[in-house]
């Protein structure tokens, strides 16, 4: 499938523009975070694989802004934040201390954190090791090592063995990003959209995506996910109230990665029925009004 | 390839407050009213190829202010398919209008008319000024401005080609012969903005509910016939007028619109990047134009 990209290069246009925006930096690597609105809790939506940067939660940012202070940042290596390319550059834990630098720089004593696929792990770090800094954690379609089990076509190729054939999750596979790594980002964004008319939000996710390369990725890959034990052994130690918000028909993370990170933290999960990987991009109302009430219920 | 929505009707955000039919030479109209404000705002049915889900992004947003009427057209929809193209003239839409504004005893309404609708709204407008309020054309479909190739197509409606490409498929052989692919074109030309998939597959939906013979029947009933008579229509109405028309219309010429306000002495508001049906594409821009303009009213 041809992902044609109507859009232009620029970046589009926003309905809402952030209040504040500056840089962190660690290790010497800058990390650019924005801050919306002014309410109370504050909100910091992490990032997600750098895959794709911040602007994933724009159908998010204006609504809560209305009604909560909202902090997003760019994840290493996409947006305007840099691209290391060493691996260890990547751990989940440099995610995690960039968001409690990202805290400090905007002087947030306690966040609600929402973490989106990968984003699950640093924020299921952050939840465990930093509890004085984490109010509450919501997550959607996450990523979680730590129970359920992976979906069968993604676990019929390695990253690394050379195949002979590049069709679906062959894809996944780092010899066909260094020479097509367009034709996997358009796979992979596809298997992320799962729901009919999903034109735009693949168009925009697509460009996205564009923005960084093969091998910033490859070296995205090369970092050490959380292993099965760490994740169970963090999941113990959370005790700040926990939302998970998984989409029945999720082709990247299994349901059951959801499920099962649920209720290893004693959290409520909301399954919604029909949705892909993404449902904050693709029925932003339904996932918006959930994290709402979240919110609202740890005043 | 598109493929059609099932064919059990959708789930509605908002399910009508009263529902009825008329009849007129027996003809059944289905008509469908929502909310209780003040004034009453009818929408018309287009060109029966859709019904009046065309209006489903209005209906739940203007009913929260208004009172909202309306009615699918003879030949799609819940109301009766007559097989005589004169069953299809432009008066008997405008006919039933008036018998819907009746049964529902609404006295006056602001009328909203799309592509064909303007049609009808332009006769009502001009010769029932007592019940017409107000009227709002959405991409107006009339003999006015410069043509499209939609109009220069029509004049072969009848003759027979080797292959049906691109306009040519504006043709009653083709529409008998392969009825769906006419229908995705036709809808490819009026959703010309990026992304408008789900507009396009609810649009063949609703095509696909009626037939290519009821369609070939609407094209040789009698409408406005000519450009001295849209013209003469249009400067008799005299009740406040507003034209949405969008810039990049490949059904109908923008500059349709601008001349039915200019005669009018409406207000032309041209929607840049849109396409034939705004209201369908980009619904909370028109629905907030025609709220602004109903409210002016008062």
């Amino acid at each position: 499938m041809a992902v044609e990209l109507t859009a232009p290069q620029r970046e589009q246009t926003r309905a809402l523009y952030p209040d504040e925006s500056g840089y962190i930096e660690r290790d010497s690597v800058r990390i650019y975070y924005e801050v919306y609105g002014s309410g109370e809790p504050t909100v910091l939506l992490l990032p997600t694989w750098s895959l794709m940067h911040s602007r994933h939660w724009r159908m998010q940012i204006p609504y809560l802004a209305r009604h909560f202070r909202v902090v997003t940042f760019d994840g290493r290596g996409n947006g305007p934040s840099d691209r290391p390319t060493e691996a260890a550059a990547y751990g989940e834990r440099e995610f995690a201390a960039d968001a409690v630098a990202v805290l400090d720089a905007t002087e947030t004593e306690r966040a609600v954190i929402v973490g989106f696929s990968l984003g699950g792990q640093r924020g299921l770090l952050l939840a465990a090791e930093h509890p004085e800094r984490i109010q509450g954690a919501a997550f959607i379609g996450p990523n979680f090592p730590g129970g359920g089990s992976p979906l069968p076509e993604r676990t019929v190729y390695d990253f690394d063995t050379e195949y002979d054939t590049a069709e679906g999750w062959a894809k996944h596979n780092r010899h066909h990003w260094v020479h097509y790594y367009r034709d996997w980002v358009e796979f992979f964004i596809s298997r992320m959209f799962t729901e009919p008319h999903s034109t735009k939000p693949v168009e925009d996710a697509v460009g996205w995506a564009l923005e960084t390369n093969a091998e910033v990725m490859i070296a995205t890959m090369e970092a050490p996910d959380l292993t099965p034990e760490e994740a169970q052994a963090l999941c113990r130690r959370v005790h700040c109230p926990v939302l998970v918000i998984h989409g029945d028909q999720d082709a990247l993370n299994s349901i059951t990665r959801g499920a099962a990170l649920a209720e290893q933290t004693g959290g409520d999960l909301v399954v919604l029925e029909g949705s892909g990987n993404a449902p904050h991009i693709r029925d932003p109302v339904k996932v918006n009004l959930l994290i709402r009430e979240f919110l609202e219920s740890l005043r | 390839m598109i493929t059609a929505a099932p064919p059990r009707e959708q789930t509605r955000a908002r399910y009508p407050d009263a529902e009825g039919f008329v009849e007129r030479d027996g003809v059944h109209v289905f008509w469908e009213l929502y909310g209780e404000g003040e004034p009453t705002i009818l929408f018309l049915p287009p060109w029966s190829i859709i019904h009046s889900r065309c209006w489903k992004m209005q209906i739940p947003y203007l009913a929260r202010h208004f009172r909202v009427i309306t009615f699918d057209p003879r030949g799609n929809g819940r109301s009766d398919r007559p097989e005589e193209p004169e069953a299809y003239a432009e008066a008997e839409y405008a006919g039933d209008a008036l018998d819907v504004l009746d049964a529902t005893e609404t006295e006056r309404a602001v009328i909203v008319g799309f592509s064909m609708g303007a049609q009808r709204g332009l006769l009502l407008a001009a010769n029932h000024p007592e019940r017409v309020e107000a009227a709002v054309f959405i991409g107006p479909g009339l003999p006015l401005g410069t043509a499209t190739p939609r109009a220069r197509a029509v004049i072969s409606f009848d003759e027979e080609f080797e292959t049906y490409e691109g306009w040519r498929k504006y043709n009653r052989r083709h529409w008998l012969e392969d009825y769906a692919d006419f229908l995705e074109f036709f809808f490819s030309q009026v959703y010309t903005e990026p992304h408008s998939t789900k507009q396009i597959e609810d649009a063949v939906g609703w095509a696909l509910e009626s037939t290519p013979e009821m369609l070939i029947a609407t094209q040789r009933a009698p409408g406005i016939k000519d450009e001295a008579q849209a013209r003469e229509l249009a400067v008799r109405t005299r009740c406040p007028v507003l034209v949405i028309h969008g810039e990049d219309d490949a059904i109908r010429s923008h500059t349709t619109g601008a001349a039915l306000a200019e005669l009018t002495g409406g207000t032309l508001v041209t929607l840049e990047g849109s396409g034939h049906a705004p209201h369908g594409r980009d619904p909370v821009k028109v629905n907030l134009l025609i709220r602004e303009f109903v409210e002016s009213l008062r």
